[in-house]
């Protein structure tokens, strides 16, 4: 079909100003004239058109992502524990100043004490999951731990209302940071806020982990703690957490931190865990004692007692939530990489869902036998 | 090419034929319920030909014949005698010669009888003899019985349906899930027979055979008071590291060593593996190498068994393990 003049004048003047756009654009790069640095910032009308284009694309894109219950204190004392690590040096917490370096970034990473009010959770889910691009905002190391993710989220809900003291309490679980001396200061490496501390999240002497979905380290078996540290480090344990931090420390470091988790004595579980549903810790323990050979699944405690191998974790008085969190990721195919993940992936993919929760609060309950695992 | 073509053909000819004359064919039985079945697919094979031979013939007849004869066979009484009358009594005959044949394979012999219950696994053999005392002992994956004794085997299945099938001693008989069969099952002389799960039951079906050693009466008698005794200690270093590795290891979870705290009954009784002939229910020949890696590496040995990997064992691990297991005779 012929097209008329008019219509032909018109295509030839749209492909024309296209190519015409294109190559200005080209230019504008080829000649470095476009000024890149920081320094500079952008014009107003740009910085309002690149935030726009930012906030609708996380409204659209988090608009089906699911939001769970995000209330619990296990949730956002754990988020909190990761926020002071991973997020603190830019976005600033209570008590503790955004860093001036971190402020010359372009743009300026935002006081999140102010800005999570403008988001939904969901929102704030998925901008710590999948970050900014252009802005330095990192997305999640983990991208199938969405149960981390929504820890930090969780935290974000209740970061503005927290005044430092609260803050410190969530972000340090107790621990006390000895002031450093002048010297040490002035001569160590080390920053006096306990960034990378092992015991903010996990505890210490005398202190359980601050949020049941922790784990307990007290009184594993050293080889256990290392293997771990190494399967975090070299990213065959996928965690947005737990990969950063081992990922800082040493071969040697790893080995002297799980010697010292592993000496420690587990002190008793707070009262809240011991209330557990008695007839659900029965069935727990009898899975666990006994396991269900007709289902294939074998007793957890011949693998998980004080005589088994140095390679196996202890689970009496181990955190519930922590447990059936693992064994739900399990489950789901994540954590199937290290060598004792493939004796354990098969086993808890043929537990129901309502086992791994009897089974974990069963381990809650038992009281812990003495620190360090059976010599091999 | 040609003559290349037709030595394929005899090549392939002879193994198929050869096929049917090893430990594990029908057509090679070593017990009176087998040899029914033998001369049951003789018989089938004889009439089939018979009927074969006719039909070319009447073929030929139709193709080649004079106008009498053709116009004879195109006739009403040749179609109702050939296709109708001739099939009928022929195949009531055939029906009647194997329903009274394996009516006897399932007729109790009485006297004295061997009974061994066999569950099917996804994807092993749970085997349980009956001891001395009456009171059953547990075995697995390669089945001992007496020559020229009766067994009666009860089978059943824990999962899926299984068939248990030992062409060499008798008919191919199903596991049903909530059901027990039975097959009874002598043999005429002592060896080896090999036999095969015939129902297909998910991934690792192929690899999942058994043995089955027929022995004399009064050896197996022995060999049954030993079988159902406790595993020997284990004696040398070696074996003592492996057998303190089995169990810190948590493989007494699912699998039990009768004599040591390992008690599962998960997978395998492992009592006595070290007697077995083959690693893998018969996927290898039972040798130290081969064990060690069915315990680290088993899904690539049997791709989709229920057998978690320990890759955790170091070699040397993996040595003492295998000794220990080996020991256990």
């Amino acid at each position: 079909m012929r097209l008329r003049r008019r219509q032909r004048h018109v295509i030839v003047a749209v492909v024309a100003t296209v190519a015409g756009l294109a190559a200005a654009a080209f230019l504008l790069a080829w000649s470095g004239i476009y000024n890149i640095a920081a320094s500079r910032g952008h014009w107003p009308v740009i910085e309002w058109f690149l935030a726009f284009g930012m906030r609708n694309s996380v409204e659209l894109r988090a608009r089906f992502v699911e939001t769970p219950p995000l209330e619990s204190p296990d949730l956002y004392t754990l988020g909190a524990g990761h926020f002071h690590s991973g997020c603190a040096y830019c976005h600033g917490a209570p008590g503790i100043p955004l860093s001036p370096i971190a402020q010359r970034m372009l743009p300026p990473p935002p006081d999140l004490s102010d800005a999570t009010r403008q988001w939904k959770d969901r929102e704030l889910f998925w901008i710590v999951k999948h970050g900014i691009k252009y802005t330095g905002m990192p997305a999640w190391v983990a991208q199938r731990r969405d149960d981390e993710v929504w820890a930090v989220a969780a935290f974000l809900k209740q970061l503005p209302s927290l005044d430092p003291q609260r803050y410190r309490e969530l972000a340090f679980g107790g621990l006390q940071v000895a002031a450093p001396g002048g010297r040490d200061i002035a001569t160590a490496d080390a920053t006096s806020t306990a960034v990378g501390a092992c015991a903010r999240c996990h505890g210490g002497e005398g202190r359980r982990p601050a949020s049941g979905l922790v784990p307990v380290l007290h009184g594993q078996p050293r080889e256990f703690l290392a293997a771990a540290l190494q399967a975090f480090a070299g990213g065959e344990r996928e965690s947005g957490i737990m990969q950063p931090a081992a990922t800082e420390l040493t071969p040697e470091a790893a080995r002297r931190v799980a010697e010292f988790y592993a000496g420690l004595a587990q002190p008793p579980a707070p009262a809240r865990s011991t209330q557990a549903n008695a007839a659900a810790v029965e069935k727990g323990r009898a899975l666990a004692a006994e396991g269900l050979p007709g289902a294939r699944i074998p007793p957890c405690l011949t693998c998980h007692d004080s005589n088994a191998l140095a390679e196996y974790p202890r689970l009496a008085g181990q955190n519930a939530a922590y447990m059936s969190g693992r064994l739900r990721r399990w489950k789901s195919g994540i954590d199937a990489k290290t060598e004792t993940d493939a004796i354990m992936a098969p086993i808890a993919r043929l537990l129901s869902e309502q086992q791994i929760d009897e089974v974990g609060a069963y381990f809650a309950t038992l009281a812990p036998t003495a620190a360090g695992g059976a010599p091999r | 090419m040609t003559g290349s073509w037709s030595r394929s053909c005899a090549a392939f000819l002879g193994l198929a034929v050869a096929g049917c004359w090893n430990d594990q064919a029908v057509l090679a039985p070593h017990g009176p319920h087998a040899v029914e079945i033998a001369q049951l697919a003789w018989l089938l094979f004889a009439v089939g030909t018979a009927v074969l031979v006719l039909v070319v013939l009447a073929l030929w007849l139709a193709i080649r014949g004079g106008p009498a004869i053709r116009s004879r066979l195109a006739g009403e009484r040749t179609v109702v005698a050939g296709g109708l009358v001739f099939p009928a009594i022929t195949l009531t005959g055939l029906l009647v010669y194997d329903v009274a044949a394996m009516r006897a394979d399932l007729r109790s012999s009485g006297g004295d009888v061997e009974r061994i219950e066999v569950v099917g696994e996804q994807w092993w053999w749970r085997v349980a003899y009956a001891g001395r005392d009456g009171r059953p002992f547990a075995s697995a994956n390669e089945i001992r019985i007496p020559v020229d004794r009766a067994v009666e085997f009860s089978l059943a299945s824990a999962d899926v349906i299984h068939s248990f099938w030992v062409p060499s001693l008798a008919g191919k008989v199903d596991m049903i899930p909530g059901r027990t069969t039975r097959l009874r099952v002598m043999a005429e002389r002592q060896g080896v027979y090999r036999g095969q799960c015939a129902e297909y039951c998910g991934g690792p079906h192929a690899l999942m055979a058994m043995r089955i050693i027929a022995m004399p009466a009064d050896e197996f008698d022995a060999w049954k008071v030993a079988a159902a005794a406790a595993a020997p200690e284990p004696t040398g270093e070696t074996e003592k590291r492996g057998q303190s590795l089995f169990l810190a290891a948590g493989c007494g979870a699912c699998h039990a060593v009768r004599g040591t705290p390992a008690s599962g009954t998960v997978g395998p009784d492992l009592t006595h593996i070290g007697a077995r002939r083959s690693v893998g229910v018969d996927t290898l020949p039972m040798t130290p190498a081969n064990l060690a890696w069915f315990v680290a590496d088993g899904q690539h040995l049997k791709p989709g068994n229920t057998m978690p990997q320990f890759r955790i064992f170091s070699g040397k691990d993996l040595d003492a393990l295998a000794a220990y297991l080996l020991s256990l005779r």
